[in-house]
């Protein structure tokens, strides 16, 4: 079965993000296949690669990254939200001249056609939100 | 039949309530995050306006996490368990 | 065969970023050619009344967004009629010309159409 994810929280902002990544690890565990995780509102931020977290606190990057790689899912960070809130490819930042960079490996910036894409394609659409 | 998911405290957030007054006949819960407050052994002390439905689980983690002991009624799944109730159920509708 | 998409909207427009980024997400998804339906419920009525002026607080209209639903084919929203009548509000409060208003009676029984549920 094809499942879809759709993120609204920071990773830092709760349980919220952290859950997603959870039960997107246990959609690829049992064998479905996971087509997209489209990252919007403050979910964006779990695309930037400059948070650092103390070393004995969780960090959620690299976990996406690794499930990335493993499984081929498009990790798809709404481009429109994360202008709003400085998550910027390479490309982005020259463009609107801002002086760096986060977008991190292994993400991608997208439209919002693509989480309405990712609702026609997928037999299943979870939404995990935040309480903002 | 749908299946609704619930992460925040029926304390501080109308989402469990909210749920629950939009829930079909034979939906499933389940309760997620801060909603595990929900699943506790004290019902006369929950603030929910309807009670819950027969199929309501609990994520185990986040009940252990929190030191909820939560009612035997409400079954404690994992995160392997809760996407068999995705497969299961159709719409998946999220409270928050 | 269920419907595709439904959009429920909770969150009152302004306090929080998702009421706005829930009505762009249905107005894209739309542009696309697949046509959403819309159900506001909870605080999501709030960002259907008239006399919004966010202006005053360096806001852009969520109305505007709301207006900007016929244009791309959607041509009715579900209102759930609980929820209006927990905030004391009656339709006659809510003028979105070119728009269908739908009062819900039955939510279950609306959710239990759709394949799709994606929450703002």
């Amino acid at each position: 079965m094809k499942f879809s994810l759709v993120v609204y929280s920071a990773p830092h902002a709760g349980e919220s993000a952290a859950t997603a990544l959870r039960f997107a690890q246990a959609v690829a565990r049992q064998g479905h296949q996971l087509l997209r995780v489209f990252f919007y509102a403050d979910g964006v931020h779990n695309g930037s690669a400059l948070p650092a977290p103390p070393q004995d606190e969780q960090n959620l990057l690299r976990p996406w990254q690794l499930l990335q790689r493993e499984t081929g899912v498009e990790l798809v960070v709404c481009i429109a939200a994360a202008q709003r809130r400085g998550v910027l490819s390479q490309s982005e930042a020259k463009r609107l001249e801002r002086p760096a960079a986060n977008l991190a490996e292994g993400f991608e910036l997208g439209g919002l056609g693509q989480l309405a894409d990712a609702s026609a394609h997928s037999d299943r659409l979870v939404t995990f939100g935040g309480p903002a | 039949m749908a299946l609704h998911i619930v992460n925040q405290s029926p304390y501080r957030s109308s989402a469990l309530n909210d749920c629950l007054a939009a829930m079909a006949g034979g939906d499933a819960l389940l309760l997620i995050e801060d909603a595990v407050y929900a699943a506790g052994m004290t019902p006369a002390a929950l603030p929910m306006e309807k009670p819950i439905p027969a199929e309501t689980y609990c994520l185990k983690a986040d009940a252990k996490a929190r030191g909820v002991s939560v009612s035997e009624k409400i079954p404690q799944i994992d995160d392997d368990h809760w996407v068999t109730l995705c497969v299961q159920h159709t719409p998946i509708v999220s409270w928050f | 065969m269920s419907l595709q998409t439904l959009i429920l909207c909770r969150r009152a427009p302004y306090g929080s970023a998702l009421a706005r980024e829930g009505l762009e997400a249905a107005l894209a998804s739309a542009a696309m050619d697949q046509i959403p339906d819309l159900l506001f419920s909870g605080d999501g009525i709030f960002q259907l009344l008239d006399n919004q002026a966010p202006e005053e607080i360096q806001q852009k209209s969520l109305l505007r967004n709301l207006q900007a639903l016929p244009l791309f084919g959607v041509e009715r929203i579900h209102i759930c009629q609980q929820s209006l009548n927990r905030r004391g509000i009656g339709v006659d409060a809510i003028a979105l010309p070119g728009l269908e208003l739908t009062l819900v009676e039955d939510t279950g029984a609306l959710i239990a159409r759709y394949q799709h549920v994606l929450s703002f």
